[in-house]
């Protein structure tokens, strides 16, 4: 199919190009005119980071092919405030109230905001609410966004006075003022090129094929019919890693290609480094890779089971890490109580669900050190292990962040940046790959699952006499941060309570699922999730208020901890006064639900009703066609 | 009878601990006083959002009397930059802030003395804040800018350097025995709630969550990373849910992976408790990861509250609390019965 002829206006300016017609909008902006404001987070009109104004309507550029906007005016977040010119009052609201966090949503929030506030300048928190419903953004809890909003649409209006956008002042100190983030303006502005946006001379786009099977032996890669390819630069499988092929947080279990043996759907098995993505795509296609399938387990108690499928051979009943934590003696102490409580509990795996998708760019510079540069979160340890791998002093190797369009611990492990490594070493020129969401969610570790069983203790006045505590968590195909998690979630398991007996076995088990690995809280939620909701339970059974059972059993000041560490001065008295004043809580055994006097106060916001703020409206059409 | 909506609050305590787990943890900064009265920062910081950059800004500022704006850091270059290792486990403001103030008190000492000479004043008198460096009870004073030039001329370049440690230990393998940190930060969030018992679906309505956080830098920043944590913590407790079908993801885009939007949001009420940290110069601990920690219990047991039905298995989505409700109604009955 020949180029498009496009003429449009962008930002004021006409522009006039050929463009391939498979283009998106998305792609237009971005890869044809380098306007990396505008960014990718989904690619399905899922997330709105890529809104852009077209002939003065918010649209989702992923979702537009280039052809259909051909003609338009088209208005971008680089045409909002013009080059050197002052930020708008949104942007500088969204500067002002810290509602930029990694930043990578903000582009794409702030083109919401501003379309908000143009199709009705005195739109109430609901309707903002609503009109900001197809931005998703996963660091700020959306909180600051829309005081943002909300400070714009007064200082617009004139409402507000633009005094309101400046900084707060410094007072005597630095420390604890509300000093502006710094990084906000580039942020806020499209600015801020992150690893996707970045553009090198002579630069190779990489695609990775991956494995269709949970458990399968690799019997042939044959990548000929791939290398022979017109545009594709080279073809890397593990037969290309020179040194010690092996990665992890714990346990360095994991290949960075397939090595003989896929263990996880999605599991990288071969990449292509080539001229253009699509001729990268194509030659996935053209690699033959011969599979035999292996039995799979799924369920981390089957893993467990003798004659399970073993995954690694080092770990034989597939058991990844076992923490155990003891003191006093739980028997005892379940003898003493008056009251003994068993439950069970679950939580499932979860998506990081950063928006920006896993990128990075590699290459080797003129002292042959060989350079990778992606937004990881652990980049000291990655340099450690690619020498390893790659067979080179640590001098030679060096790992540039990029800004972090979020992680969550997502992005502590080094996933993609060993393939871009090897790509760059073997075609000598840079080498750049960005991930699909789609590719993203499939193939990158998620928050352990758990599944915890629960036996406590209590005497009849709440007091907690003992604890056993079981954890089992699903960690996937590979190491990563299993190991870490479970120490954590066993350390951390019982709660900032003084219990004398405990028991408490966290054991990471590993499966042919999408690997589990850091996630915010590193297992803490997941056990502390089940002892919250146990004491809960426990409350009810004993009469109790549910802040009242926590304070009887809580640390004092020189408690000694469930691993027997001795505290100095312990703060979760002063925390759950704080808690308990701050919602004006109504003290009272749990259950009373609507029964309670301090619902719906202040500190609250009112339910939300979809549509409801066309309600009035409709009301009045009603009314007047009547 | 049961109203259609129905109201109940729950609460959740929780606890966690600072930098790395069961083990040494360090970092590593250079500062340097720079021509203009300005400031250099050099550490393997990453920011990932959190605002650890405004963060670290901040203490140097404080750290070498001039202003945040006046800060430029050069962040994480394993070619380029000092260790300052991960960007994980609650660790930054505590490791990489304390180092960075130890760094800039290195390269303040070197310019406190040569002013002093200078001024002919003993170098503990010395003071700066804000762009300006003063003798105390004198009225000697110079802008940053005149004394680093002054400084540079007697032919010093004020540079310095710091390290911090944690010095956590490792938990013996049979019993567990050990002191994973040194420093703990606790927390505490109420959460109200409103439950449809004809869709089943939970929405909440209100957060209070109350931290001790140590020391707060930024409490601008310290909300943020509450109010995000807040809202990672609704997701995972009433929608997110990561699908498999023997290996195969069932929810491979955010239409099937359902995440927070902005009509999901409970007002979040915040207060920070500092309760400093006795073991670091600064006091700061942290909070970017123990701001999730208690939302899913303290929501599930509001809901518990509001309808008496307690979900033990996440995520409480709409079918799960209708299923829940229906059970409870029947055992009702066979008790009523």
């Amino acid at each position: 199919m020949s180029d498009l002829e496009l003429e449009m206006h962008i930002n004021g300016r006409a522009v006039k190009r050929r463009a391939a017609p498979h283009l998106r909008l998305l792609d237009f902006l971005r890869d044809d005119l380098n306007m990396t404001g505008t960014k990718e987070g989904c690619g399905a009109g899922e997330c709105g980071t890529c809104s852009v104004f077209v002939d003065g309507k918010l649209v989702k550029s992923c979702l537009m092919p280039v052809g259909k906007a051909n003609g338009a005016r088209i208005e971008t977040i680089e045409g909002l405030a013009p080059k050197g010119g002052d930020l708008t009052e949104v942007q500088r609201a969204f500067h002002k109230t810290g509602a930029s966090q990694c930043g990578y949503c903000i582009p794409g929030m702030v083109m919401a905001a501003t379309s908000a506030l143009r199709e009705n300048p005195d739109a109430g928190i609901e309707e903002i609410k609503e009109r900001l419903g197809g931005n998703i953004c996963r660091c700020t809890g959306y909180t600051k966004i829309f005081e943002a909003v909300e400070i714009a649409r007064d200082v617009i209006a004139g409402r507000l006075s633009a005094a309101a956008l400046e900084p707060d002042p410094a007072g005597n100190s630095f420390i604890g003022n509300n000093v502006r983030r710094l990084d906000a303006p580039s942020k806020v502005s499209g600015r801020l090129r992150y690893a996707g946006d970045m553009v090198m001379p002579d630069m190779l786009h990489m695609q990775v094929l991956r494995s269709p099977h949970p458990h399968a032996r690799i019997r042939v890669i044959d990548v000929s019919a791939a290398h022979a390819l017109p545009g594709v630069a080279c073809v890397i499988t593990a037969a290309d890693v020179p040194g010690e092929d092996g990665f992890g947080v714990f346990v360095h279990d994991q290949p960075i290609m397939a090595r003989g043996i896929v263990r996880y759907v999605g599991e990288a098995v071969a990449a292509v480094a080539a001229e253009d993505v699509l001729t990268a795509k194509e030659a996935l296609r053209l690699i033959k890779v011969e599979y035999d399938e292996l039995p799979a387990v799924f369920d981390p108690e089957d893993a467990m089971k003798i004659g399970a499928p073993v995954l690694h051979d080092y770990a034989p009943t597939n058991i990844t890490k076992h923490i155990p934590i003891r003191k006093g003696d739980v028997e005892q102490g379940f003898a003493e109580a008056d009251l003994i409580v068993e439950d069970y509990y679950e939580t499932q795996q979860v998506e990081h669900a950063y928006l920006e998708p896993e990128a990075g760019l590699a290459y080797v510079d003129h002292d042959d050190v060989v350079t990778v540069i992606s937004p990881s979160q652990n980049i000291t340890h990655h340099r450690h292990m690619l020498a390893k791998i790659i067979d080179k002093p640590i001098n030679k190797v060096r790992f540039i962040m990029s800004p972090v369009g979020g992680g969550f611990g997502g992005k502590e492990d080094m996933i993609y940046q060993g393939m871009l490594a090897l790509a760059a070493m073997k075609s000598g020129r840079p080498v750049r790959l960005v991930y699909t969401r789609e590719e993203s969610i499939i193939s990158t570790a998620k928050r352990h699952p758990a599944r915890i069983t629960y036996k406590m203790g209590l005497k009849n006045d709440g007091r907690i006499t003992a604890v056993e505590f079981k954890m089992i968590s699903d960690g996937g195909a590979y190491g990563m941060s299993t190991e870490g998690v479970m120490r954590k979630a066993a350390i951390l398991a019982c709660g900032p309570y003084d219990i004398p007996n405990v028991k408490i076995d966290t054991i990471g088990v590993y499966t042919n699922n999408t690997p589990s690995g850091a996630f915010r809280t590193f297992g803490a939620m997941q056990a502390q999730f089940a002892t919250e909701s146990h004491l809960d339970i426990c409350a009810e059974k004993l009469g109790l208020d549910p802040f009242e059972i926590r304070r009887r059993n809580m640390m004092q000041d020189g408690a000694i901890t469930h691993t027997q560490q001795t505290l100095g001065k312990v703060s979760i008295g002063t925390v759950l006064d704080a808690a308990e004043t701050a919602s004006h809580w109504e003290a009272g055994a749990p259950g009373r639900g609507e029964s309670r006097s301090d619902l719906g106060g202040e500190g609250t916001r009112a339910p939300c009703t979809l549509g409801a703020r066309f309600a009035p409206a409709v009301a009045k059409v009603k009314k007047e066609v009547a | 009878m049961m109203q259609r909506k129905m109201r109940g609050r729950g609460v959740a305590a929780s606890w966690y601990g600072i930098a790395r787990t069961a083990t040494i943890d360090r970092a590593g900064a250079w500062a340097e006083l720079d021509d203009g009265g300005t400031g250099k920062i050099v550490t393997g910081v990453t920011e990932i959002g959190e605002g650890i950059l405004t963060v670290l800004a901040q203490i140097a500022a404080e750290e070498l009397g001039v202003r945040p704006e006046d800060i430029t850091i050069g962040d994480n270059d394993t070619a380029r930059s000092p260790e300052a290792a991960h960007a994980g486990a609650t660790r930054q403001t505590y490791m990489i802030g304390n180092s960075v103030a130890l760094a800039c008190r290195d390269a303040r000492t070197k310019l406190d003395a040569e002013i002093a000479k200078v001024w002919g004043v003993e170098t503990e008198t010395i003071r700066a804040f804000n762009g300006e460096i003063w003798s105390e009870g004198s009225n000697l004073r110079m802008s940053m800018e005149e004394a680093v030039d002054l400084c540079k001329k007697r032919g010093i370049v004020p540079v310095g350097s710091g390290a911090f440690t944690a010095h956590g230990t490792g938990l013996d393998p049979v019993n567990g025995t050990g002191s994973p940190w040194q420093a703990y930060v606790f927390g505490c969030q109420v959460a109200e709630v409103e439950v449809d018992t004809v869709t089943g679906e939970v929405q909440v309505l209100g957060i209070w969550a109350a931290h001790d956080v140590g020391r707060a830098i930024n409490p601008r920043g310290v909300e943020g990373q509450i109010e995000g944590g807040v809202v990672q913590g609704l997701g995972q407790a009433l929608m997110e849910d990561y699908q498999l079908d023997k290996g195969h993801t069932k929810t491979h885009g955010f239409a099937k992976y359902i995440l927070p939007t902005s009509l999901d949001i409970p007002q979040i009420n915040t207060t920070i408790i500092e309760d400093r940290d006795p073991k670091s110069p600064l006091g700061a601990k942290g909070i970017g990861e123990p701001a999730l920690v208690p939302t899913a219990p303290a929501i599930m047991n509001a809901i518990y509250d509001a309808v008496g039905v307690r979900i033990k298995s996440l995520p409480a989505t709409p079918e799960k609390i209708l299923a829940a409700l229906a059970e409870r109604a029947m055992r009702t009955k066979g008790v009523a019965a």
